[in-house]
């Protein structure tokens, strides 16, 4: 009797002081922060921790001053992450490294178009360049700023052991088959070649494809190609093919052999020109192979690099590069691109020796690279995006069904297979082009 | 053979005729040199990957790439072979701590909360008459095969944005993403199939003697529950609460989907990750890491291994 | 045994009384009343107030845990009481009746919530076009069933189906049974098998990478165990995780290597829970071990044998983590069907592919499903 007195008044007491509670923690408690320009701005990029941990640092020293924070992480699986945050809506800022991904992305995750975010897409244009912008182009919108660019037409070469033994740099696709020669005659391996990397194991290889079919069926090629206004098994990209095979089939070109080239991992494959003798002189790469190499190799000594030569045709460089896409539309997200794409942030983006970003920006000067490799490449990608010879990796621009999936399995089991089974391949790899 | 037979057989047969097998006469449960060889021999196969591991993460970091772990044993006192450095760093990194305690934040709630909620329905699944009985458990079976990241977007919508079903407001928009309660409610939701079913075999497997008579004395099922089952399941509540533990300490997926990547919230997998990076070259770090998460696992793991490594002993439930 | 006491626990509004004096009786009903409506209100109120609480992610953690233990153990008992309570004001003959579905009802909602609302949504995008906009029928399943790579892994994975609960339940029924033997050290022996499942997956991935990793010669040494082996006996190394079909089983390695912990934990629990009395009656009888834990061990355990291998028969069908991290599934020819339906999914960007492929997984696990059932009446039928 008295237990369920004293209950009953408690419940009463305990009804009462929870509602006022509640009145109370209306006002406090927040999940999203919806007021303007206060509260977080994440930026998911599919860089390593440190490069994102780098950009933390400029930005935590460059955005002051306003009630907002950033946050820039990095994705452990960016692919996923992005597809999960970006359809259940916690996604603010992504930096992508594939274009081709850029238009599921616009529908499924319901991505902010810079027109709506109020951008002058005339300004930008001149900034980073038409063809780059068009790359975010869906259905007459623009959905992608240029944040990241770097090199990949890039061979590199022991310089320290080719100035000893007298060879000299090439410039035509002949003059490189004839070095390679050379380098056999005197009793070494002219290439070293790694198409492993875990789940996307084949990717260097489609470097390797894309090189040689620009420089041999030329740009205008190159576009039909990725945009499969050709079919995959075109007679230009079986010659691309062929030439590829050229090197890589030849009984003393590649150390290992073709057939170990899927099994050896993309960083490891570069570190046998450092021996003393060198176990490979060339090696196919791109800007960011630095950070694979040994601790204690100079820049411009030890090592440098050349471009890869012209073939058939001329062609330019080959690069990619990040876009940023932009998921919620709110004051402090677009101060915070604004930002971003300046040339201050630009600028010091490219001191940071974690990662090799160069900046897409074209005000950005060449003074701002801390690495002479990276000035360098900085200035040859200036004057292919100005001429309009500079192409985007091809494999990152067509669906990923295919430029993450046939492509680079295609090319592996070309390895595998040898010379003959070329033709097989490039077919199966058209009939994997998704429909729609 | 009743249990009464067994009694009677017991007591009537005095130990004079030597019990086969096995050493000593009357001793059941010795095992002779076959049981320990073969046992010793399993487990140094189940460790030998761990070891590769363990001597990883205190090799330098250029001698981890250049040489096979085992070559370790070739040279063991070679000053210069073995260093802590891999874990100074990997403690060095900076928001362990903070990471730690967000990984018991999400880790405890979400062991006890399934638990609770699975017990209840495991006791009415084994002992409750109700319509659709089977029908219902068979379900919560089939529902293990959920691959968990289907249904990670579908409820990440749900926080953010709710659901409403043809204008009715089915789901209110709580905007749960980063927060505790988000990841709780998701292992809640997840590990409840399994607890359910461990649970309720479990429970089902108690004699039903004990529970007639305690109806027979007038308690319902509320108190026989409470009362009754739940002190007589504690060896299972522990093992099933020791899975859980581990499973959430050691994800990422779910924490990082609904609490998200940010350093303030992020959990303890997530931080290490953070440091190695995907490239998966940095192996001396990534193995240090590996056991500086595993540490709090394990010490939960030993504290309660008890309940289970010595199993009910048959007196406890005879009567 | 001790009698159980039949008073409900907390509150007497139940008990039966002698009838009070007519001023008292109504103001007993009054607070009877007060109180059966007052508890489940202050009970919501209690889990909204926290819910408010615990939905700032800047709160103290410390407290954060305490008050989520609080809240999460005690609130859902006091939720579970309260409703208890709230069965008893029910008329008699509704009474029984109703209270099972207090009992499994919040785990019902849970379970909905989490995991039937995603089956019922991946249903309807299997249905769907990639970008999940329109109806395109039977297309996506016409693919799962024709292409070359998804028809391997439907292969593959009933090759994990079988391999893998196979050897886990036997490897940890038999440590259990020896294990249970042991005078001394068993507990440690049940420590090392059960420490893999301490090991987060990333932890494991290192693990095996370093038994199974391959350079070739000319790359730097190799630094998995197996190809020192190799080298050790003067063979040249091997990509170990491109061999197919044998890739297939040095993956199935890792999981039994990490899920026998968990099969040998819970039969060994159950292997304890025999009465000695029957083991012992069979040895004096004259069994033979062998004998003793073919007909009296194993019938004894069996249902407990059946939701272990239910449980990872079901885990081996959802397999994903390991193939997916351990090289590129479709060039070492080892794809399973968890792993093709993440691929298409989110690397693919199809969403209706690789919903369609998680509907096979559905459908496979029906017949286990069908079993369990046909199991579960038949112990009913002996208890």
């Amino acid at each position: 009797m008295r237990r369920l007195r004293m209950l009953s008044l408690l419940s009463i007491v305990l009804l009462i002081g929870g509602a006022c509670k509640a009145n109370e923690d209306e006002g406090g408690a927040t999940g999203a922060a919806t007021e303007a320009n206060t509260g977080k701005v994440n930026v998911l990029g599919a860089g390593e921790p440190e490069e994102m941990a780098a950009l933390q640092g400029i930005a935590d020293d460059q955005i002051t001053g306003v009630d907002y924070t950033v946050e820039f992480e990095s994705a452990g699986n960016f692919e996923q992450d992005v597809q999960v945050r970006g359809q259940g809506g916690t996604l603010d800022v992504i930096l992508l490294p594939q274009p081709g991904a850029l238009p599921g992305l616009v529908t499924s995750a319901n991505a902010v178009s810079l027109e709506d975010m109020g951008y002058d897409i005339g300004e930008l244009e001149a900034t980073f360049g038409t063809p780059f912008m068009d790359l975010g182009l869906v259905d007459g919108k623009h959905y992608g700023i240029p944040t990241n660019i770097n090199l990949k037409s890039m061979i590199w070469y022991p310089k320290d052991d080719f100035d000893k033994a007298g060879y000299k740099v090439p410039t035509t696709w002949d003059d490189l088959m004839a070095l390679s020669d050379q380098i056999v005659a005197d009793g070494g391996t002219p290439w070293c070649v790694g198409f492993q990397s875990e789940g996307s194991t084949g990717w260097p290889a489609t470097d390797w494809m894309e090189d040689i079919m620009l420089r041999t069926a030329g740009p205008e090629a190159y576009d039909q190609w990725y945009k499969h206004e050709i079919p995959f098994n075109d007679p230009s990209v079986v010659t691309a093919g062929k030439d590829f095979g050229d090197v890589m089939f030849h009984p003393d070109y590649v150390l290992g052999g073709a057939e170990n080239t899927p099994g050896l991992a993309f960083g490891d494959a570069p570190l046998p020109m450092f021996d003393e003798p060198p176990g490979c002189w060339l090696h196919r790469q791109a800007s960011f192979i630095p950070a694979f190499f040994p601790k204690n190799a100079k820049a411009g000594v030890d090592y440098d690099w050349f471009p890869f030569p012209s073939i058939t045709t001329e062609g330019g460089p080959l690069f990619a590069g990040e876009l940023a896409m932009v998921f919620r539309n709110s004051p402090e997200v677009k101060d915070f691109v604004d930002r971003f794409m300046g040339t201050d942030f630009q600028c010091a983006m490219g001191g940071i020796t974690a990662a090799s970003r160069i900046s897409p920006n074209v005000n950005v000067g060449s003074d701002c690279y801390s690495d002479e490799i990276l000035a360098d490449s900085a200035e040859v990608l200036k004057e292919g995006l100005t001429a309009g010879t500079a192409r985007f990796d091809a494999s990152d621009l067509m669906p990923a069904a295919v430029g993450s999936g046939s492509f680079w399995t295609g090319m592996v089991k070309y390895m595998k297979e040898g010379p003959s089974s070329l033709d097989g391949i490039l077919s199966d790899i058209d009939s994997s082009w998704p429909s729609s | 053979m009743s249990l009464a037979q067994a009694g009677d057989v017991e007591e009537a047969a005095e130990p004079v005729v030597a019990v086969p097998q096995g050493g000593g006469v009357g001793e059941v449960r010795t095992g002779g040199w076959f049981v320990r060889l073969t046992i010793v021999a399993v487990c140094i196969l189940w460790l030998i990957p761990a070891l590769g591991v363990l001597i990883t993460s205190f090799r330098k970091e250029d001698l981890v790439n250049t040489s096979g772990w085992w070559t370790a044993f070739a040279h063991p006192f070679q000053a210069g072979a073995w260093t802590v450095e891999n874990y100074r760093s990997a403690l060095d990194a900076g928001g362990l701590g903070n990471s730690f305690l967000n990984s018991l934040a999400v880790t405890i709630p979400s062991t006890v909360i399934p638990i609770t909620i699975a017990a209840f329905a495991a006791y009415a699944f084994a002992w409750m008459e109700f319509k659709g009985r089977y029908v219902l458990f068979v379900t919560v079976v089939g529902l293990l095969v959920v691959p968990l990241q289907m249904a990670l977007i579908p409820i990440l919508k749900l926080y953010v944005n709710g659901a409403t079903l043809f204008d009715y407001v089915v789901f209110p928009q709580l905007h749960l993403n980063g927060t505790f309660l988000a990841v709780w409610l998701a292992h809640a939701g997840f590990g409840l199939p399994l607890a359910i079913y461990l649970l309720r075999n479990y429970i089902g497997s108690l004699p039903s003697s004990i529970i007639e008579s305690a109806k027979i004395d007038g308690a319902d099922h509320f108190t026989i529950f409470w009362r009754l089952i739940v002190p007589l399941s504690v060896p299972a509540l522990a093992a099933f609460a020791i899975f859980q533990f581990l499973w959430v300490w050691n994800d990422l997926l779910v924490a990082y989907v609904f609490l998200g990547g940010e350093r303030s919230v992020q959990v303890l997998t997530l931080n290490l990750a953070n440091l190695v990076g995907s490239r998966g070259e940095n192996w001396q770090l990534l193995t240090s890491a590996a056991f500086i998460s595993m540490a709090l696992p394990l010490v939960v793991f030993f504290s309660l291994q008890k309940y289970f490594v010595r199993g009910l002993t048959a007196g406890a439930v005879k009567g | 045994m001790s009698k159980i006491d039949p008073a409900p626990a907390g509150g007497g509004a139940v008990a039966a009384a002698a009838p009070p004096p007519r001023g008292n009786a109504l103001w007993v009903f009054a607070l009877r009343v007060v109180g059966a409506v007052a508890i489940p209100i202050v009970a919501f109120y209690i889990l909204w107030v926290t819910f408010d609480f615990l939905r700032d992610s800047e709160a103290n953690r410390v407290i954060v845990v305490g008050v989520a233990v609080v809240v999460g153990a005690g609130g859902v008992f006091f939720l579970y009481w309260a409703m208890n309570r709230a069965v008893e004001l029910l008329p008699q003959r509704y009474r029984e009746g109703v209270r099972p579905w207090i009992f499994v009802g919040p785990a019902m909602v849970l379970l909905s919530v989490f995991l039937v609302y995603p089956v019922i949504n991946t249903i309807l995008i299997s249905f769907k076009d990639a970008q999940s906009q329109s109806f395109v029928g039977l297309d996506n399943f016409k693919f799962v069933f024709t292409d070359e790579s998804m028809l391997r892994s439907i292969r593959n994975t009933l090759g994990w189906m079988i391999i893998v609960p196979t050897a886990a339940v036997a490897i940890g029924l038999a440590f259990a049974t020896l294990a249970d033997r042991l005078r001394r050290g068993e507990a440690v022996a049940k420590s090392i098998i059960f420490l893999p499942m301490a090991i987060s997956f990333a932890g494991a991935s290192i693990t095996w990478r370093l038994i199974y990793s391959f350079r070739p010669a000319g790359f730097g040494s190799n630094i998995g165990l197996l190809n020192g082996i190799m080298l050790g006996l003067g063979q040249n190394p091997v990509d170990w995780l491109s061999q197919h079909p044998w890739n297939n089983l040095y993956l199935m390695v890792i999981m039994v290597w990490m899920q026998t912990g968990f099969a040998m934990v819970i039969l060994s629990a159950a292997i304890k829970s025999i009465p000695d009395e029957i083991i012992e009656a069979a040895r004096i009888d004259g069994a033979s071990e062998w004998q003793v834990f073919r007909r009296i061990m194993v019938p004894s355990i069996l249902p407990t044998i059946v939701v272990v291998a239910t449980y990872m028969v079901i885990n081996s069908l959802k397999v994903f983590d390991i193939v997916f991290v351990m090289g590129n599934a479709e060039l070492n020819q080892t794809e399973v069907i968890a792993e093709r339906m993440i691929r298409w999914f989110f690397i693919g960007q199809d969403f209706g592919k690789g919903a369609a492929i998680a509907v096979v997984l559905f459908i496979v696990v029906i017949p286990v499903m069908v079993w369990n059932v046909r199991r579960f009446r038949e112990e009913e039928m002996i208890r």
